[in-house]
């Protein structure tokens, strides 16, 4: 196996990416190798789609296919071996009837395309190295290698992001093309760096659609994000945890499961279903238990019920919780029950069958739900403070968390912000510091949760919303982006961003380990990309430069 | 004053447990005292359930059944195992199997018994929640459940033979033997809503997960009771590998569950079964011979093709070491093969 995917990829001084028997994340490398040909066959799909889609007989049921097939490979999805042996299967005959529709045109595709998908796990195994992410580097160099897993990762986030948007019934003929077209951009072995970043930037213009698409998937089947106060204690009773970022498993649930009288609690990047009306209607919609994907491990173990992991961010589960852990949509592992089309009844009986908590605990909240509506509709408020200078300078904290100690920094770096600023956040890192007591400035809470890092595009219509009242470019407003990353989802998010030319952006804690040098550079020359320093040094370098 | 020692154990999935062991006490109680509890069952040196194998250190193995012990170097049987001197052992299961505290005690009823012929009996269960609803801990297939007959406390333990589920359910394979405590109680007196202590889940002989490897499943009489359970949750879980089961008898009325195993064969599709009858009738169509026989002819191939399987083996201890013996000489690592035997008490 070879995996660079993600941010807490091995890295020695001289050599980087997971490569032994199991990468960092738990996958194991025959798990690993078998990803990476599904990713190769989804390619051949993607090749013929285009040419099919030339004739007008686009497959979208092949572009569903691809959505999830991408999805499932993304990190910390599916460490399930089989599941990706029957989705070759299904890439070989789907593949198939692609091809019969881009009729006389599927002879021009190469590559991918004409693989021979064997059907035994042997032979399977015997080809991953022709569809290893570094396949090719001796000819074309680690900076070749390196844009087109920018892009591939890139391709996998937007992917997921689309099939979240299917989830919650949107779907675009224009998003399926542009995935699409990059990965058949990715099947020609491309390696002229021009070329590359402009497919990157194209890919992240995809995403910003998708991102609009799965903003129309959420506010309309749950309605607009409005500021609730969440409660972070247990109620004495029985009780599912939900996490993963999925919503419309989430509804489907609390549906089944109203006058049961079991509670449902979210976890993780579950939290913002809490401010959506159409979720906090159900009474038993009982809190937030926990925090970040990270922690999974303690609190499922913890948790006195069985545990619904949708969508992704699943790590190995513990012997207490396996028998208890339910997964759902692309998750997996092995040895652990999958739950198909919403039917939640075994998981349901599971938590009749477990203690739950036998009492309430301590009164706490926390207040989320400032989506892109509850900011604007402060936003004269807002505009009108900054222009007294009672608000000076605005940050976007947000993104993946992960274990790695060097997170603290975005705690600190939150901490250590002065009281006339104002931090917008999204997605799990926020749980480093949404605890944290930050006040107000006239009425407006400095610390203002938009939801899961699935509701960036919440975060980029509030700073289009913000330059327009300004009457300035989005690059010259008083706002600093400090983006935690960890893996594909947040490649997608940074390649949009980008292509709004958003510059100056903060990435950390570390550099992805496919950023080569040169190509940090042409990151860092076209858009003013920066490492992460110490909260201190930066928090005090962004101040100097707004003033 | 007894010498204590130190008694360093290694799992199959390659962890360390360590703790202290006085020469008087055998090592299940002395990890018992902290708070480890190993699998074990009898406590008598009967069953066999908690065989390991002592790689170094010098220990006292008191008298014990000579067929629980499995026969490879160093073999020992933990509830019959004195040390002498601080000890190395490796236990064939993993760090998961070994639980902190003791193993669970439930109140269950009866909801069924059944006479599936060849002298069997299906013997269903339901645990009885607690006043919380708590059901208990789940079991993994291939695991075992300890019952006591009723107004006694003698106990005899049966692997389960359902996929695990949250209603509470568990089904048992239970032989009648002559002078058999347990399955006389179940013969002759065992009705629906008597009510029955248990305990556990225990045991390390489970399935191992996320493997793409074939797997053959050989079984002698209700030794296919683990099996089972295994296979249905590979069938709920839409498992693909390629697996073969062999099941054994003695006669063609010794044989049980051939519907059951129709049934299953239906939800598997990549499940092929042999059933053997080892002194069959003229009548009789099928494999003529043990399970052994029918698995050793099979591995031929397997070894051939390239192909090494996972083995999982319950029966008799004469069956489990007779196949091992032929996985063994046919070149399959050792650590493919999973075993649990069980004797009669």
């Amino acid at each position: 196996m070879f995996c660079y995917q993600c941010e807490q990829t091995a890295r020695t001084d001289t050599s980087v990416g997971c490569n032994t028997e199991r990468g960092n994340c738990g996958k194991d490398a025959q798990t690993s190798d078998l990803q990476d040909l599904l990713i190769y066959a989804v390619k051949g799909i993607a090749q013929y789609n285009q040419l099919a889609r030339e004739n007008g007989k686009a497959d979208n049921e092949a572009s569903n296919f691809i959505l999830k097939a991408m999805f499932t490979t993304l990190t910390n999805v599916n460490f399930n071996a089989a599941r990706f042996t029957a989705m070759l299967q299904e890439a070989s005959e789907i593949r198939d009837r692609v091809k019969a529709a881009a009729g006389d045109k599927a002879a021009s595709a190469t590559g991918p395309a004409t693989w021979v998908i064997p059907s035994e796990v042997g032979e399977l195994l015997a080809q991953a190295e022709m569809a290893a992410v570094r396949s090719g580097e001796a000819e074309v160099g680690e900076d070749i290698i390196g844009l087109r897993a920018l892009i591939l990762y890139g391709a996998k986030g937007v992917s997921a992001y689309a099939y979240h948007a299917l989830m919650l019934d949107q779907q675009d003929d224009d998003v399926y093309a542009g995935i699409e077209k990059s990965l058949a951009f990715l099947a020609e072995e491309p390696a002229d760096i021009g070329a590359l970043v402009g497919q990157a930037l194209e890919l992240g213009n995809v995403n910003l659609r998708v991102m609009e698409m799965l903003d129309a998937g959420n506010t309309g089947k749950f309605g607009t994000p409005e500021p609730s106060a969440v409660r972070v204690a247990p109620t004495a009773g029985k009780a599912i945890l939900v996490s993963g970022h999925d919503m419309a498993d989430l509804a489907a649930l609390l549906e089944q499961t109203k006058d049961t009288g079991i509670n449902v609690y979210t976890h993780g990047e579950m939290l913002p279903a809490h401010s959506y009306p159409e979720l906090k209607k159900y009474d038993h919609l009982a809190g937030n238990y926990g925090g970040a994907w990270q922690d999974q491990q303690t609190e499922f173990a913890d948790f006195p019920g069985p545990i619904l992991m949708t969508s992704n961010c699943i790590i190995e589960p513990g012997p207490s919780y396996r028998s208890r852990i339910f997964t759902a949509g692309p998750v997996g592992w092995p040895g652990v029950r999958h739950i198909e089309n919403h039917d939640f009844s075994t998981l349901i009986q599971a938590a009749k069958a477990t203690p739950g908590f036998a009492q309430d605990g301590d009164d706490k909240t926390i207040t989320i739900g400032f989506g892109r509506d509850a900011v604007l509709g402060v936003a004269g408020t807002v505009v009108d403070a900054v222009k007294a200078g009672a608000i000076k300078h605005f940050f976007l904290v947000g993104g993946c968390d992960g274990a790695d100690s060097g997170r603290n920094y975005y705690s600190d770096f939150v901490e250590q912000t002065p009281d006339d600023t104002i931090i917008l956040t999204l997605g799990c890192a926020k749980y480093r510091f949404n605890d944290q007591d930050l006040g107000e400035i006239g009425g407006i809470p400095r610390l203002l949760d938009m939801g899961q890092c699935n509701d960036s595009y919440s975060a980029v219509q509030v700073a289009v919303a913000l330059a327009g009242a300004f009457e300035c470019e989005v690059n010259d407003l008083p706002l600093s982006l400090v983006v935690s990353w960890f893996e594909q989802k947040a490649a997608a998010v940074l390649l949009t961003l980008l292509a709004l030319n958003i510059k100056g952006i903060r990435l950390g804690p570390t550099l992805p380990a496919f950023i080569t040098p040169a190509v940090l550079d042409v990151l860092v020359e076209n858009f003013d990309i920066k490492a992460n320093t110490t909260p201190e040094a930066d928090l005090k370098s962004i101040l100097q430069k707004a003033s | 004053m007894t010498k204590t020692h130190s008694v360093r154990l290694t799992t199959r999935d390659h962890q360390e447990i360590s703790f202290n062991c006085g020469e008087d006490e055998h090592l299940i109680e002395a990890a018992e005292k902290a708070n480890i509890t190993l699998p074990s069952s009898c406590l008598e040196g009967n069953c066999g359930a908690c065989h390991g194998a002592c790689k170094s250190g010098d220990y006292e193995l008191k008298s014990h059944r000579e067929d629980a012990l499995p026969h490879e170097e160093g073999g020992i049987l933990m509830c019959r195992t004195f040390p002498k001197s601080d000890i190395t052992v490796e236990v064939p299961s993993d760090l998961a199997h070994i639980t902190s505290g003791p193993v669970a005690e439930r109140t269950s009823e009866v909801v069924s018994v059944e006479d599936i012929g060849g002298a069997v009996r299906r013997l269903v269960l339901r645990v009885l929640p607690d006043a919380n609803g708590d059901m208990g801990p789940q079991f993994e297939p291939g695991q075992f459940m300890e019952l006591e007959i009723p107004g006694t406390d003698v106990r005899r333990a049966y692997s389960l033979a359902n996929a695990p589920n949250w209603e509470g359910l568990m089904e048992f394979l239970i032989r009648i033997q002559p002078n058999g405590k347990f399955s006389t109680w179940v013969d002759t007196q065992a009705k629906a809503g008597d009510t029955v202590r248990i305990k556990g889940p225990e045991g390390a002989f489970v399935i191992q997960t996320g493997t793409l490897n074939a797997r053959r499943f050989v079984a002698g009489g209700t030794g296919i009771a683990p099996m089972f359970s295994m296979l249905t949750q590979m069938a709920e879980f839409q498992d693909s590998n390629e697996s073969r089961l062999y099941f054994g008898v003695n006669t063609e009325d010794d044989l049980f569950y051939l519907d059951q195993i129709e049934a299953l064969k239906t939800q598997l599709p990549n499940l092929t079964v042999t059933v053997c009858v080892w002194k069959p009738s003229e009548n009789w169509q099928g494999f003529s011979g043990s399970p052994v026989d029918a698995f050793a002819q099979d591995l031929k191939d397997d070894i051939a093709k390239g192909v090494q399987p996972e083995v999982y083996l319950c029966g008799p201890p004469g069956l489990v070491d007779a196949t091992e013996e032929t996985a063994e000489k046919s070149g399959l690592p050792h650590d493919n093969v999973f075993c649990e035997r069980f004797l009669p008490a």
